[in-house]
């Protein structure tokens, strides 16, 4: 009983342990492969456009709405609480804080995991399924270069642009709040947001994007690629990515917030 | 189908998208089937998509090609002509080895190609 409790602990801490260094050597692959201007054959770019199309231009749209709304009344609140805790001094600072360094990488990522990443787990896993890939493995075409990659650069130039998108209509739209809650003009809003702003935030945000753009198509890929051949495996394998794909988010999260606590 | 064809060339040889498909598109006309250039899969009808799969690895670096049971790849072929005259067509500068079983061999009858038995 003890041994079998003992043996069943090593097997699930083997198996996790084995999985975990599977998917660091696919990502290691990714990112050599990333580098290589050999993969950036035509085949591979013409995806990369229809990626960033489908990824980047198409959410434009519902986005812009999305900040819009989320900025007057996220910042509104900010705004409301810096006030009752006598913070008026620091507002340009928690604004910018808040919005560029945490927000909107974040926000931006999640609604990219939620409309991108699981339609390439499930495209992915489908292609498994079909045994499509096997098909363009024998056509010695790379899958990496050009089914992966361009996939994960979309991703890594969606989750950037539309953070930044994002920031600057939160930003914007927060103005309104400030102008009808504080009587605050432009100018002084505008002067506020510049003299709080540093090049750390910046980097921050932009470091912090890639890494979640990286995941958020990396995971699901890699998800889908797990899946077995039968058509019950779709769901269970956009289940399983879908998991894997916020705790890793989360954990960029957490990382970024101890690196900048340092 | 376009597209799909296209893609070897671009992968192999790193043709522009542009060059690649106006060789696929040239491919299918030289066996009158231009009008499968913008369609999917699902909208081809089992010898299209043979067509398609032949172009593509006469397309390839390989030096020969090999079809495995074409009369059940293909539905309703009575005789082995139909293929191999796309294959005429298609001006295939490569070895065609059609491997069949001897059950089969009746539709090669008056064929033009060796047979091996």
């Amino acid at each position: 009983m003890v041994l079998r409790f003992v043996e069943g602990i090593g097997d699930k801490t083997i198996t996790t342990i084995s999985s975990f260094y599977e998917a660091l050597k696919f990502t290691f692959i990714c990112l050599i492969h990333m580098h290589n201007p050999a993969s950036y054959n035509p085949a591979m770019r013409m995806v990369l456009t229809k990626q960033i199309y489908f990824t980047t231009v198409q959410i434009i749209p519902l986005f812009s709405i999305m900040a819009v709304l989320f900025g007057s009344v996220i910042i509104g609140v900010v705004i409301v609480l810096a006030t009752q805790y006598s913070l008026q001094d620091q507002i340009g600072s928690i604004i910018i804080t808040f919005v560029i360094d945490e927000f909107s990488p974040f926000f931006t990522a999640l609604l990219i995991s939620l409309r991108s990443g699981t339609a390439v787990n499930t495209e992915i896993a489908v292609m498994n399924v079909n045994k499509e890939l096997n098909t363009l493995r024998e056509y010695n075409i790379d899958l990496i270069d050009y089914l992966f990659l361009p996939r994960i650069i979309s991703g890594m130039i969606s989750v950037v642009s539309l953070s930044i998108l994002f920031a600057f209509i939160m930003l914007s739209s927060g103005y309104l709040f400030t102008l009808f809650y504080m009587n605050m003009d432009f100018h002084t809003y505008k002067h506020l947001l510049i003299s709080a702003i540093e090049i750390n935030d910046l980097v921050v945000m932009l470091v912090k994007s890639m890494a979640f753009g990286f995941v958020t198509m990396l995971i699901p890929i890699y998800s889908g690629l797990k899946a077995t051949s039968a058509y019950t495996a779709i769901p269970i394998s956009v289940l399983n990515g879908m998991v894997k794909l916020f705790i890793a988010l989360f954990f960029i999260e957490v990382l970024s917030l101890l690196f900048q606590s340092l | 189908m376009l597209e799909n064809i296209a893609l070897i060339r671009e992968v192999h040889k790193h043709l522009p998208t542009k060059e690649a498909q106006a060789e696929a598109r040239e491919s299918l006309r030289k066996i009158d089937l231009e009008n499968i250039s913008l369609n999917r899969l699902n909208q081809c009808n089992s010898y299209e998509i043979f067509c398609v799969c032949l172009i593509r690895a006469l397309m390839t670096k390989e030096a020969d090609v090999i079809i495995v049971t074409p009369f059940h790849l293909i539905d309703n072929l009575r005789e082995i002509q139909t293929i191999v005259s796309v294959i005429e067509k298609l001006e295939v500068q490569k070895n065609i080895l059609i491997l069949d079983t001897i059950s089969n061999e009746t539709h090669y009858k008056d064929s033009s190609c060796n047979i091996v038995k």
